[in-house]
C-alpha cells in the first residue's frame, strides 16, 4: 500500500487541461454566444491558469477554432463509423445512417453542435472559411455517395448539403440541439428524393 | 459594376447649388456604394473608413455625419443590398403575375442571378465578404434568406399524387440555393452565377412537380 498520490504523467495532463479549456470555450460560447466571451471566463471554467491558456493558444479566437476542428472532427469520425460498413450500393441507407449519426452526435453535445453551426459562420473571418471548408467534406462525402449518371446537375449536392445544414443550423439557433433527430425523416426525404425517379436502386 | 460606378461620380465638386439635404442623401448614397466596391477588391478586413472616403469623395468627417463606424456603414450597405437584390425578384414576380407558378419562379430566380452576375460586387457583398462581417451581418443574411421563402411557397402546388410539401422542403431549398451562390461567390464566380439559373430552378420547382415536369418547364423556357 502506498499513501503517495497517483502521479500522472504530465502529457496527460496538459492534454487534459487542453480539453477543459476546448469544452470551457464551447460551453461559454453555447450560453452566451462568441463575442460575449472572454479569456477570463474561460480560465475560470477550466479552472486553468491564464498562463496556461496563453502557453497553448495565441488568444480566444485560436482557442474557438481549436474548439470547433474538434467537435468537427469528432462528429466526423461517428458519421464515417455510421455509414462506412454499409455497402456503397445501398446509397438511401448509407445517407440515412449518416445523417442520423451527425444529428445525434449533435443532440448529444449541443455546445459543440451551436458552436460549429450557430457561431462559427458568423464568429470571425477565419472560422466562417473553416465552416466552409468542413461543409466541402460533407458536400464529398454526398457526391461519392450519390447516385452518379442519372443526369443530376453537379450543383445538386452541393444544394442539398447546403440546405441540410441550413436546416439544421436554424433549429440549433432557435431551440437547442436536444432533439435535432426529429428533423431526420424530413431531412431524408429532402436529400433522397431528388434522385428518386431515375435513380431507382 | 456600372450601376455602382455611375454613383460614384454624380456629385460634382464645388458650387452646385444643390440642398444641404439632397447633397446629404446623395453622400450617403455614395459612401454606400464605396463601401460595396472596396470591399469587393480588398476584403472585409482591409477595407478602412479613409479608404470609402477617398472613394465617394466624402471627407472623413462628413463620413461620421453620416455613419458611427466603418461596422455601421457597412450594416447600412448590406440592408441596402438586400433591398436591391429583393426588389429585383419582386418585380419580376410581379411581372408574371399573371402566370401559373412555375413560370412565376423561374422569373425571380432568373432576376436573382441575374442581378448577382451582373454586379459582382453585389453578390460579393451579399454572399461572400459580407459573411465575414460577423454576427450582426450574418443574422441579417439568415434573415434575408427566410424572406424569400413565402415568395416560393406562394400558389406552389403539390405533388401529383403525393402529400402536400412541408414548409422545411421549401426552407431547406431557399437555404440551399443560398449556401450554394455562396460558395459559387466566394470562389470568385460571381459574374458566372447566371450560368447556373437551370440547376437552380430545377432544384426549386422538383419538390412540387417532380423532376420530369421540372424540365419540361425548363426547357420550354
Amino acid at each position: 500500500m502506498t499513501t503517495a498520490r497517483p502521479q500522472l504523467p504530465p502529457e496527460f495532463i496538459a492534454a487534459h487541461k487542453r480539453r477543459r479549456m476546448i469544452d470551457a470555450m464551447a460551453e461559454l460560447c453555447a450560453e452566451q454566444g462568441y463575442e460575449a466571451t472572454k479569456i477570463a471566463d474561460v480560465v475560470r471554467r477550466a479552472h486553468v491558469a491564464r498562463k496556461t491558456l496563453y502557453d497553448n493558444f495565441s488568444g480566444k479566437e485560436e482557442l474557438f477554432l481549436a474548439a470547433f476542428d474538434s467537435a468537427v472532427a469528432e462528429a466526423d469520425a461517428v458519421v464515417a463509423e455510421a455509414c462506412e460498413p454499409i455497402a456503397a450500393a445501398e446509397w438511401e441507407e448509407r445517407t440515412e445512417a449518416g445523417l442520423r449519426a451527425l444529428l445525434e452526435y449533435a443532440a448529444a453535445h449541443p455546445a459543440q453542435a451551436r458552436l460549429c453551426l450557430v457561431e462559427a459562420p458568423a464568429a470571425s473571418a477565419s472560422s466562417s472559411a473553416r465552416y466552409d471548408v468542413a461543409v466541402d467534406t460533407y458536400i464529398e462525402r454526398l457526391r461519392v455517395a450519390a447516385p452518379s449518371g442519372v443526369g443530376r446537375p453537379a450543383t445538386l449536392v452541393e444544394a442539398l448539403v447546403g440546405g441540410t445544414l441550413w436546416i439544421v443550423q436554424r433549429h440549433v439557433r432557435r431551440g437547442g440541439a436536444e432533439d435535432a433527430v426529429d428533423l431526420l425523416p424530413e431531412l431524408l426525404e429532402f436529400v433522397i428524393s431528388p434522385y428518386r425517379s431515375v435513380g431507382k436502386r | 459594376m456600372a450601376q455602382f460606378d455611375d454613383q460614384m461620380d454624380r456629385l460634382p465638386r464645388g458650387r452646385h447649388g444643390l440642398s444641404p439635404e439632397f447633397v446629404a442623401r446623395n453622400q450617403r448614397e455614395r459612401l454606400i456604394a464605396a463601401l460595396i466596391l472596396t470591399l469587393d477588391e480588398v476584403g472585409y478586413q482591409k477595407t478602412t473608413v479613409s479608404m470609402i472616403g477617398q472613394r465617394a469623395a466624402v471627407s472623413k468627417s462628413d463620413f461620421y455625419k453620416h455613419f458611427e463606424s466603418k461596422d455601421d456603414c457597412f450594416l447600412a450597405a448590406y440592408d441596402y443590398a438586400i433591398e436591391e437584390l429583393r426588389s429585383a425578384v419582386l418585380d419580376a414576380c410581379a411581372a408574371a403575375e399573371a402566370e401559373e407558378w412555375p413560370v412565376r419562379v423561374r422569373a425571380g430566380i432568373g432576376a436573382m442571378l441575374g442581378l448577382l452576375a451582373a454586379e459582382p460586387p453585389l453578390a460579393s457583398i451579399l454572399l461572400a465578404e459580407g459573411l465575414r462581417a460577423g454576427r450582426g451581418i450574418y443574422d441579417r443574411y439568415q434573415a434575408a434568406v427566410e424572406g424569400f421563402v413565402p415568395l416560393l411557397r406562394r400558389g406552389a402546388p403539390d405533388p401529383p399524387g403525393g402529400p402536400e410539401v412541408p414548409a422545411a422542403t421549401d426552407e431547406a431549398v431557399v437555404g440551399g440555393i443560398a449556401s450554394l451562390l455562396s460558395r459559387r461567390t466566394i470562389a470568385g464566380e460571381a459574374a458566372s452565377l447566371a450560368a447556373l439559373t437551370p440547376d437552380v430552378l430545377e432544384f426549386a420547382l422538383t419538390p412540387h412537380l417532380g423532376t420530369e415536369a421540372a424540365r419540361r418547364i425548363i426547357s420550354a423556357g
